[in-house]
């Protein structure tokens, strides 16, 4: 029963002790450390004396205690003892028990200035959102490795790594000046990008590590609440939520993918769709459009649909891609934008813009050919779909796209039988 | 406060053999106005001859060679540095950032150690 309530206390209540922890010592390990110590404490003390009044509260309290006398302690070996942060009072402070150090809200929430430290430039890309996943968010790393398809060591090297960097450069342990503010952010939207774009295309697999999602809803609402003046930063939140919305939609009874204009409005989450509308026109009364809004504004137009017989917003869709072609012309867009093509101004026309783009893409870009073959197949073509399909399959998609390739292959190939 | 050594990689044939060129009055004096501009957070700093005045000292095992040239063939060469007062990585960067350079090149900024 404690365990149980120790362990969602630790999960849900981490990051904030630990972005406390580092803000007031300065120290990324220590700060670690000394939650892991406080946790420790806790199986035995909790079921001694019962669960305290506040846990997280307790969870900081003994913490901070770890933390100072660890810090004691390495100063005794660096025979310095003249710091003033270690003379204060609560060193020699006795064990206090449980009860004593219950006060309900004394945790400073500092997770902003952690997850800008986090994603600074200075930190290397890979690391930054495994990084953040594991001190902001709490999560272990056995289950980061997972979802980056990486190995334990290998990822705790990493971590490591970064960590160290972070000491040894002097990365302050601050929010960002105003002058490096948007670009600083920008790595931060990105890097959340980048760790829920890890979640989300592990949830249409075996879903092991789906629960991470949850966390990256919860740093995009951390993130919205502190930075609220910041539209992308609000169209993050959007598009989280409306990604989310759509998850029980997403695979079909044998695991396949299911495309979106296939997906059952019926069992997406009203809830989150509701959340992310909210989001989303916070985010639009900036008046500047920036590359997260266009993409919430993209499932904003999917998550509008109520029934599977109502017609898809091909319309709807291909607008949004001419607003941000205009923006940002960039391969990977017209190729997304391609789709609706397809199904607004006609199949031959989206043929002919991939042809257009097919030497900007590397051989082995698996949605080029993933878009070539469905459109192949549409056109009458299925001995060169087949070929695609082939081409895509073998570029190892993730199980459920997998799935639904070999399916589309399977069709085209026994239209190519009756011809 | 931290001591960052800022170390400045150019082409250095942009400034004319043995950087004699009309290209280092041209930096010269922008790293004047910058000197200024750097104030008490400037330690120290120098522009360096070109790498054909480099000697380079090799130690192996127990020998020790030395070598015509510098420690490492490069498209761009160390041409100069500053050891800078900065109290954190971000003010080092914003620093930095500001070192004219007359073309493209790259400033790295490394902490001393025991600087902290």
């Amino acid at each position: 029963m404690t365990d149980g309530i120790l362990s969602r206390v630790a999960r849900e209540s981490s990051g904030r002790i630990v972005a406390a922890l580092a803000m007031r010592f300065r120290d990324l390990d220590l700060a670690e450390d000394a939650f892991a110590g406080a946790c420790e404490k806790a199986v035995t003390a909790w079921r001694l004396h019962g669960t305290p009044y506040d846990p997280p509260g307790w969870l900081y309290r003994v913490a901070e205690r770890r933390a100072l006398d660890a810090l004691r302690r390495r100063k005794v070996r660096e025979r310095s003892v003249s710091d003033p942060l270690l003379s204060g009072p609560q060193l020699f402070e006795p064990e206090a028990s449980p009860t004593i150090i219950d006060e309900a809200g004394l945790i400073p929430d500092e997770r902003l200035r952690l997850i800008f430290i986090c994603c600074h430039p200075a930190v290397s890309v890979e690391a930054r959102a495994a990084l953040t996943l594991r001190l902001v968010c709490g999560l272990s790393t056995s289950d980061i490795a997972k979802a980056f398809l990486l190995g334990e060591v290998t990822l705790t090297q990493r971590l490591v790594r970064a960590k160290r960097k972070i000491a040894d450069a002097g990365v302050p342990f601050e929010v960002p000046r105003p002058e490096d503010w948007p670009q600083r952010l920008d790595a931060v939207l990105s890097t959340l990008e980048v760790a829920y774009a890890k979640a989300h295309e592990d949830a249409a697999g075996a879903g092991a590590y789906a629960g991470y999602a949850i966390e990256i809803l919860e740093l995009t609402r951390v993130l919205a609440e502190l930075a609220p003046q910041e539209s992308e930063v609000l169209a993050l939140a959007a598009l989280v939520r409306y990604a989310e919305a759509r998850r029980p939609a997403r695979l079909d009874d044998y695991g396949a993918m299911v495309p979106l204009s296939e997906q059952d409005p019926a069992v997406w989450r009203p809830p989150l769709i509701s959340e992310a509308d909210s989001y989303f026109g916070r985010a639009s009364a900036f008046g500047k459009i920036g590359p997260r809004l266009f993409q919430a504004a993209l499932h904003r137009a999917w998550c509008k649909r109520k029934d599977l017989a109502e017609p898809p917003p091909w319309r709807d869709i291909l607008q949004i891609y001419d607003l941000l072609l205009s923006q940002r012309d960039d391969p990977v867009v017209r190729l997304n934008r391609a789709v609706p093509l397809a199904e607004v101004v006609g199949i031959s026309a989206a043929l002919e813009e991939l042809e257009s783009l097919e030497e900007q893409f590397p051989s082995n870009f698996l949605p080029y050919h993933a878009v070539r073959a469905d459109l192949l197949r549409r056109a009458g073509r299925p001995a060169d779909a087949g070929d695609a399909y082939d081409a895509a399959i073998a570029l190892d998609p993730a199980p459920a796209e997998r799935m639904w390739l070999k399916r589309r292959r399977q069709s085209v190939l026994s239209d190519v039988a009756k011809q | 406060v931290t001591q960052y050594m800022l170390l400045i990689y150019e082409d250095e044939r942009i400034y004319g053999p043995d950087k004699n060129g009309p290209g280092l009055e041209e930096i010269v004096a922008k790293h004047m106005v910058f000197n200024k501009e750097l104030g008490s957070a400037r330690i120290g700093g120098a522009g360096l001859k070109a790498t054909s005045s480099a000697t380079t000292i090799r130690k192996n095992k127990r020998a020790q060679t030395v070598h015509d040239g510098p420690f490492a063939e490069t498209r761009e060469q160390l041409g100069g540095y500053y050891l800078i007062d900065a109290p954190d990585l971000d003010a080092a960067i914003a620093i930095a950032k500001k070192v004219p350079m007359l073309r493209d090149g790259s400033v790295e900024i490394r902490p001393l150690l025991g600087g902290l």
